[in-house]
């Protein structure tokens, strides 16, 4: 039995190889190492001899790795011949043990490639794509677009015919449905059919142009690039708590409605933040990245979550950008694709510098606002602000760092106000204090120590953290620490203690996620430190307002609370410290100086301003601080706890190298060129029309939404496992035009295939075109599915009247089933706006987003989780999408709303059902429909009828609320009897047992 | 690419025309008959075939969410009482990380007292004095390893094999592999009892990149039993039957007009849901059960409980379900609250696991069930043989941090060796002495009682055949099976 299926499925898999699939190519081309010798390579070979393993030193994958077994020119002399023609099984490649022989056919066609010349050619994907000449296609007078040509040219070698155009109203509402997501509505139709009747063909381009420049749009495409870049609204692993990050999903919404250049849109997302004149939209940008997870859990390392987030950051950027799936060079090289080990992790360290590292609080953010016209004042103010700052902090900066203003103290003792045991040690002649054995958390490390003799002043206190292996911890972060209070005291020799005025704290980091000043607050227990993670030893001046004077004798008291309690499990508590003192007034001059204190009356002052503006915080990606970089290793086998060598920012060799861009402006002061090298110019080589993969993986996304199938059905994977283009010139051609005629716009690319031919097609499939194409690979029929998962939902708002077109803002809460919503934290609610209230009917892409808790209806027609990148839905068909469609609150209070909108719109109940039905599908109903649908509404008035308190009880069902039995009122106006009233009860049962019908039907399900 | 990855990769592009082939087929007898669409395509029961002859033809799996302690149930580790109270010697900590245990902790002796029961002489602790009685009939693996030591990563690694969200769980890796037995159940069950959600909620009972049919769907013993399977307020089953009847009429014509095979699966999906709609609340209402039924499980109808759900177990194995996953939350005993403590909520946890799971191994024994079905009892990792001192602190309540190195998990059911224990941790019961056994040695043993060779069950995704053991190797424990 078992062989039986396998053998059916390998035959259809055989059907679908490499070479049927590579329908446009020309079949009677010499041998073509892409399209005959790799996929014989792939298939025997590379299991010893590629990226992994590479048994005698010897790959496929790498052409170079290969040439000493193939002799050019001479396939008898070639090692590759010799091995696989060996009649000695010990001798034979491949071994027994590992497969099969090569078959005759595979053995030739080497044989004739070896004659050729033995060329190694580069994976399709990997070469740029090229401008097509257009076929010539027989019947020049069926397309309309170019692409149609391409498509005609396979159509024709098939032996297929095209179909027959689609009814105009069907392909509006397939272009309605493709471009905004919405059905059109009964008008939108007739205006079309109008404009069809007196322009003729004109009114399709007009219907699209509408379509393209509909608020609706980006609403609708957002959802796709959403998929890609794992866009949710919750935290994800451990908790999964509440993130605001929803002016992502509204920069993303807005950048397609204003047809962002795809270039600028990646740019972008990828740097925002590190654009000369970045506006805070750019900032909001690069929220994309930090849409990865972050892990809130008691006793989770912050340090291996950071990591797992920077590595999802390489492997959603290569595959949603460049369809490469990336993840297995983590741990080892590809196996088959040229992409080495250690290039995953120069990838790697584009991203490893960013500030953020897995905090609860989400750090580093921004204050977006509310009010998105206030954006350019509010990223005024950041800037002056930002600018501000960092002169303050440069010109206090050498005060903290120069040693020659400092000096130890004598005689350090330590202790502690808890179990925390700690001592005084000398380490190359400087006294530390260190923590022995077990950290408490909540330590507060007392040192005291005298002051150098003839001091007369103590004007600051300078403290620094130490890592507890200071080599190590460069490589591997320690945990770090807060200084959550200090306070100094002056003991005087009658141990009488007056505590010291420290008035400011100059930190080593320019804009720490915590700021310093709050050490000097006793209640709040932020401030200076590494916060979670050290890989350096930390410092900080503490300045006191005017110097103190000293008398002989006095002794000097620390004592630095370290309070922060991190996955209630790690005390952030320094294990070394040490302390200097200074008596230089240098800083009681910089204090006092006038440029300081204007500086900061001016940073309060525009930071008051700045808070007045509404705004909701906002992750997003900033490069920390270059004094402070972590130095980016290749892990051992992706362990992120065996580092090896060290390696810099780069791009894999096998793509074109980079900084070649001719299109960006490289920053370049007159460093090195490695340090130059950041995310921007990644962002730059990415977006650039020189890289063989962008344009064609976005195309091809477009392509697959509209048609189904992408040109390349494994959209995640354009390396050589995925599979060959379907039409692999019609992909290049468009690809190629798509960086350069139409300027990375997607309007400009859509528009274009929705008027093609090959999409205006009727979607009627004849019993030959099942057996032929039957997934309509060949596209010899216009693309019919059933619609995502939003369209879905947001056709039904549509269709029944209900839908709130208000946009943007933060997430909503739609009805869902009682019990799903059950979140780990008990005060994390889903409160549903009452029936009516406009919140219940917005867009699906404004529905909250919890990863760990899926909104029942996205998750049963197939929406993905949004943990990961996602770069297609498989879609299924299901008898749970049944009972949801049927019975699910949104469904029952639609199907009420379109009842009632039947009512409103038409007298009779014929009337009603047909336009009920117009509504539902753009069409008016056949007669055989319609009589079916009224059969329905009989059967459901008469028994009704008879029975007037069973009507009463739908109509009163859950979901109509107010609104039903308001208009409901107005349509019974005249019901003054009993009899009356009891019929228009029943007319309305019937209706709504029709609208649940219309609602469900397959038609609609599908476009 | 291997043949097998082509042929895999056929599969799985397949699965859709696979159902209009076989639909084409069917479809002039009556739309009758059909289960999920992608079921059907891997293997109707007319395909099905198995690598290996099955010793079970079912699962249920209990797990204890939070990590139950063994050396509190399973694992008697007298030495470690000597110990009681000690500083931890220091290799067991060099190298080594934990969630919340600091600097050098203290060692926990045994909490409760253990006596050796039945014939095969099992160390059972006084927590649970009814499973003592059964434990002949089951077989404790006491050197289960984890790789993770958090939760939510250890979850997933019990049933989806990666510390990862996004890879589908045993529970739909058997369903794709197998089919279902009942067309009018979901193949994959998952039952929560305890309270709350685990934390990384449906991700355990996710399909991954298997078709979204074999996720695991969760049925509830309050509301709707499966979500939207009761019909609207104020709609009969004959008005529904009236619509769908509509439905399909228009359907057709659909139908007729396009040829779209897909538009004949989606009339059946209608079909089925119809008697989803009676099959699932029959299954899932337990009040028809005796009372002496109600009495031996603890179960209560109209509740949330594991008793109810231990008996709805058996009820849904006995209709034909493929794998059912119940999961207990309430186990993690760190002693940082006294219902997290081994002196306070574990003693009722205890009580809540001991009846029920004691009478679902004896129930589904006197109706021959027990022969072809396996039970498999777990947490996702062990506790430490130290006692916890979170922030550095000892803690008024006692309890154990995680101890992904260790820890107890007991199978019972066909195929299975009864009455026998499998490995040793040492003298602390901190670590294998002998027989570690990984989690996905753990799978790949599973799968073979189901009668599925692990190495053979793939699935081609992001570059590599995917399957629930992973890339490293896995053995099968034949100790274990009979």
């Amino acid at each position: 039995m078992k062989i039986q299926l396998w053998k059916t499925l390998w035959l259809m898999g055989w059907l679908m190889s490499p070479s049927t699939m590579a329908a446009d190519s020309d079949s009677s081309e010499a041998v073509s190492f892409n399209q005959h010798i790799r996929p014989i390579l792939n298939q025997h070979c590379v299991a010893c001899h590629g990226g992994v393993k590479q048994a005698g030193d010897l790959s496929f994958v790498y052409g170079q790795d290969a040439a000493y077994v193939v002799e050019p020119g001479d396939p008898e002399s070639s090692e590759l011949i010799v091995r696989v023609t060996e009649q000695d099984p010990e001798l034979r490649m491949p071994p027994p043990e590992h497969g099969s022989a090569l078959s005759d056919d595979e053995v030739e066609t080497l044989q004739a490639w070896i004659r050729a010349g033995a060329e190694w050619g580069q994976h399709w994907a990997f070469e740029p794509p090229r401008q097509q000449e257009l076929p010539v296609s027989e019947d020049l007078s069926w397309s309309r677009q170019r692409v149609d040509h391409f498509v005609r040219e396979v159509l024709d070698r098939q032996g297929l015919h095209p179909a027959e155009e689609a009814r105009p109203e069907r392909w509006l509402r397939r272009a309605s449905l493709d471009l905004i997501g919405l059905p059109p509505s009964p008008r939108e139709r007739r205006r079309f059919l109008r404009e069809l009747k007196q322009d003729g063909e004109s009114a399709y381009h007009s219907a699209v142009d509408r379509l393209l420049e509909s608020s609706a749009f980006g609403e609708r495409w957002a959802s796709v690039w959403l998929d890609a870049v794992r866009y949710a609204d919750s935290k994800g692993l451990g908790i999964d708590g509440r993130r605001s990050i929803w002016k992502y999903r509204d920069w993303v919404i807005r950048a397609l409605n204003d047809d962002m250049p795809y270039d600028q849109f990646t740019i972008k997302q990828l740097a925002g933040d590190l654009l000369p004149n970045a506006t805070l939209s750019d900032l909001v940008a690069t929220a994309c990245h930090r849409l990865t997870q972050t892990c809130e859990e008691g006793g989770t390392d912050d340090e291996q979550f950071r990591v797992e987030a920077v590595i999802d950051r390489v492997n959603t950027t290569m595959q949603t950008w460049q369809g490469l799936t990336f993840g297995c060079v983590q741990c080892h090289a590809h196996p088959y694709d040229p992409i080495r080990h250690e290039e995953y992790y120069q990838l790697l360290a584009f991203f490893n510098n960013t500030a953020d590292c897995d905090l609860n609080n989400e750090a580093p953010l921004i204050q977006v606002p509310l009010d998105s016209s206030r954006e350019a004042e509010a990223m005024q103010l950041d800037t002056q602000i930002s600018v501000l700052q960092r002169e303050q902090w440069q010109s206090g900066l050498s005060l903290l760092t120069q040693d020659d203003h400092w000096s130890s103290p004598i005689g350090l003792q330590a202790s502690t106000n808890n179990s925390t045991k700690v001592v005084v040690v000398d380490v190359d002649e400087v006294p530390e204090y260190q923590t022995q054995g077990t950290v408490a958390r909540g330590t507060t490390v007392v040192l005291e120590a005298e002051l150098p003799d003839q001091w007369k002043q103590l004007t600051a206190i300078r403290f620094t953290g130490l890592p507890e292996q200071e080599d190590q911890a460069r490589i591997d972060s320690e945990w770090g620490f807060v200084i959550s209070h200090f306070k100094a005291e002056l003991l005087s020799e009658d141990g009488q203690a007056t505590e010291l005025p420290v008035t400011w704290v100059h930190a080593d980091e320019p804009e720490p996620i915590l700021d310093p000043m709050l050490s000097l607050d006793p209640k709040n227990s932020n401030g200076f430190g590494p916060f979670s993670r050290m890989n350096y030893p930390r410092q900080a001046a503490f300045m006191l307002s005017e110097p103190v004077s000293l008398t002989p004798g006095s002794r000097l008291r620390v004592s630095l609370a370290q309070n922060v309690f991190l996955q209630s499990a790690f005390p952030l508590v320094a294990h070394r410290g040490r302390l200097e003192v200074s008596n230089d007034r240098a800083f009681t001059h910089w204090l006092a100086s006038d440029e300081r204190q204007q500086r900061s009356a001016e940073i309060a002052a525009l930071k008051k301003q700045r808070s007045d503006i509404p705004s909701v915080a906002t992750p997003v990606v900033k490069e920390r601080f270059a004094g402070l970089a972590r130095p980016a290793f290749v892990f051992d086998r992706g362990n992120y706890l065996n580092k090896r060598d060290q390696v810099a920012p780069s791009t894999p060799a096998f793509l074109p190298a980079l900084g070649n861009e001719t299109d960006g402006v490289v920053a370049n002061e007159g460093v090195e060129r490695e340090s130059t090298v950041s995310r921007l110019e990644l962002a730059r080589w990415v977006a650039n029309t020189d890289n063989p993969l962008t344009a064609r993986v976005a195309v091809n996304r477009v392509w697959a939404q509209l048609f189904g199938i992408g040109l390349v059905e494994t959209q995640e994977d354009f390396g050589s496992s995925g599979d060959p283009p379907s039409h692999p010139r019609l992909l290049d051609d468009l690809a190629y035009r798509f960086g350069s005629d139409m300027r990375w716009s997607l309007k400009t690319l859509l528009r274009e295939l929705v008027l093609s031919a090959t999409y205006r097609q009727s979607a009627v499939i004849t019993p030959e075109k099942l057996e032929q194409d039957p997934r309509n690979r060949f596209l010899s029929r216009g693309p019919r599915g059933r619609l995502p998962a939003e369209t879905i939902r947001d056709q039904t708002l549509a269709i029944s009247g209900l839908l709130n077109r208000e946009q943007f803002g933060a997430p909503v809460h739609p009805p869902i089933p009682e019990g799903v919503w059950q979140p780990f934290q008990g005060g994390d609610k889903w409160n549903t706006p009452a029936p009516g209230h406009p919140d219940r009917y917005r867009r699906t892409i404004y529905t909250y987003i919890k990863r760990t808790i899926q909104f029942p209806m996205l998750a049963s027609f197939d929406a993905p989780t949004r943990e990961f990148c996602s770069s297609r839905r498989l879609p299924s068909n299901t008898p749970l999408q049944a009972l949801m469609a049927m019975n699910d609150a949104l469904f029952v209070e639609a199907s009420q709303a379109l009842a009632q909108r039947m009512l409103d719109n038409r007298k009779r109940p014929r009337q009603q059902l047909r336009y009920g039905f117009l509504v539902a599908t753009c069409r008016a109903p056949e007669p055989q429909e319609l009589e079916s649908l009224l059969q329905l509404y009989h059967s459901v008035t008469n028994e009704a009828d008879t029975s007037p308190a069973d009507a009463n009880a739908i109509d009163g069902g859950e979901g109509a609320g107010g609104k039903g039995a308001e208009s409901g009122d107005a349509a019974s106006e005249s019901a003054t009897e009993p009899q009356e009233a009891a019929d228009a009860a029943a007319q309305r049962a019937g209706l709504e047992a029709v609208a649940g019908v219309l609602l469900n039907l397959d038609e609609v399900l599908s476009k | 690419m291997t043949r097998t990855t082509i042929e895999q990769e056929a599969a799985q592009q397949t699965l859709c025309w696979q159902t209009r082939r076989h639909f084409l087929q069917r479809c002039t007898t009556g739309l009758g008959g059909m289960w999920l669409a992608g079921q059907s395509a891997h293997g109707s029961k007319a395909q099905r075939g198995t690598h290996f002859p099955p010793k079970v033809k079912r699962v249920i799996y209990l797990h204890m969410i939070g990590a139950p302690s063994q050396l509190e149930l399973f694992d008697y580790r007298p030495e470690l009482q000597r110990f009681d109270g000690k500083p931890c010697p220091q290799e067991y900590l060099e190298g080594q990380r934990f969630a919340f245990i600091q600097g050098t902790p203290m060692m926990l002796g045994p909490q409760y007292e253990f006596k050796q029961h039945g014939q095969s002489g099992a160390w059972v602790s006084e927590r649970l004095p009814k499973f003592a009685g059964v434990v002949d009939k089951v077989c404790f693996i006491k050197t289960m390893q984890t790789d993770q030591f958090n939760h939510g990563p250890a979850q997933l690694m019990v049933h989806c094999g990666q510390p990862r969200v996004g890879y589908p769980s045993m529970g739909s890796w058997v369903t794709w592999g197998l089919g279902t037995e009942n067309e009018d159940l979901p193949g994959f069950i998952v039952l929560l009892s305890g309270g709350r959600q685990p934390r990384v909620g449906n991700a355990l009972w996710s399909g991954g990149f298997l078709p979204s049919v074999y996720q695991g769907v969760q049925c509830r013993s309050q509301g709707d039993p499966v979500l939207n399977v009761s019909n609207p307020a104020g709609i009969t089953r004959d008005a529904r039957r009236q619509a769908l009847d509509t439905l399909k009429d228009l359907n057709q014509i659909n139908h007729q007009t396009f040829g779209d095979p897909e538009t004949l699966t989606r009339i059946a999906q209608y079909e089925m849901a119809f008697r989803m709609q009676m099959a699932v609340p029959a299954a899932m209402d337990i009040s028809d059960e005796p009372q002496s039924i109600h009495d031996e499980y603890g179960a209560e109808p109209g509740k949330t409980s594991f008793a109810n759900n231990c008996l709805l177990a058996r009820r849904l194995v006995e209709r034909g379900v493929r794998f059912v996953q119940l999961f207990d939350w309430g186990w993690d005993t760190h002693g940082s609250s006294k219902a997290e403590s081994l002196n306070g909520g574990f003693v009722d946890k205890c009580r809540q696991l001991d009846r029920p799971a004691t009478a679902l191994l004896n129930d589904l024994e006197r109706r021959g069930l027990l022969e072809d079905t396996l039970v498999v009892w777990s947490g996702e990792f062990g506790r430490t043989s130290m006692a916890e001192n979170r922030g550095g602190m000892a803690t008024k309540f006692i309890g154990r941090d995680h101890n992904p190195r260790a820890f107890t998990l007991w199978m019972a059911g066909g195929g299975i060796q009864p009455g026998m224990s499998y490995g040793e941790t040492d003298a602390m019961g901190y670590q294998p002495a002998e027989n570690p056994v990984q989690l996905r040695d753990f799978h790949a043993t599973v799968m073979r009682l189901l009668g599925i060779d692990h190495e053979r069950l793939t699935v081609p995704f992001q570059g590599l055949n995917q399957k629930l053991t992973g890339v490293k190797p896995a053995r099968v424990i034949d100790e274990v099976l009979t």
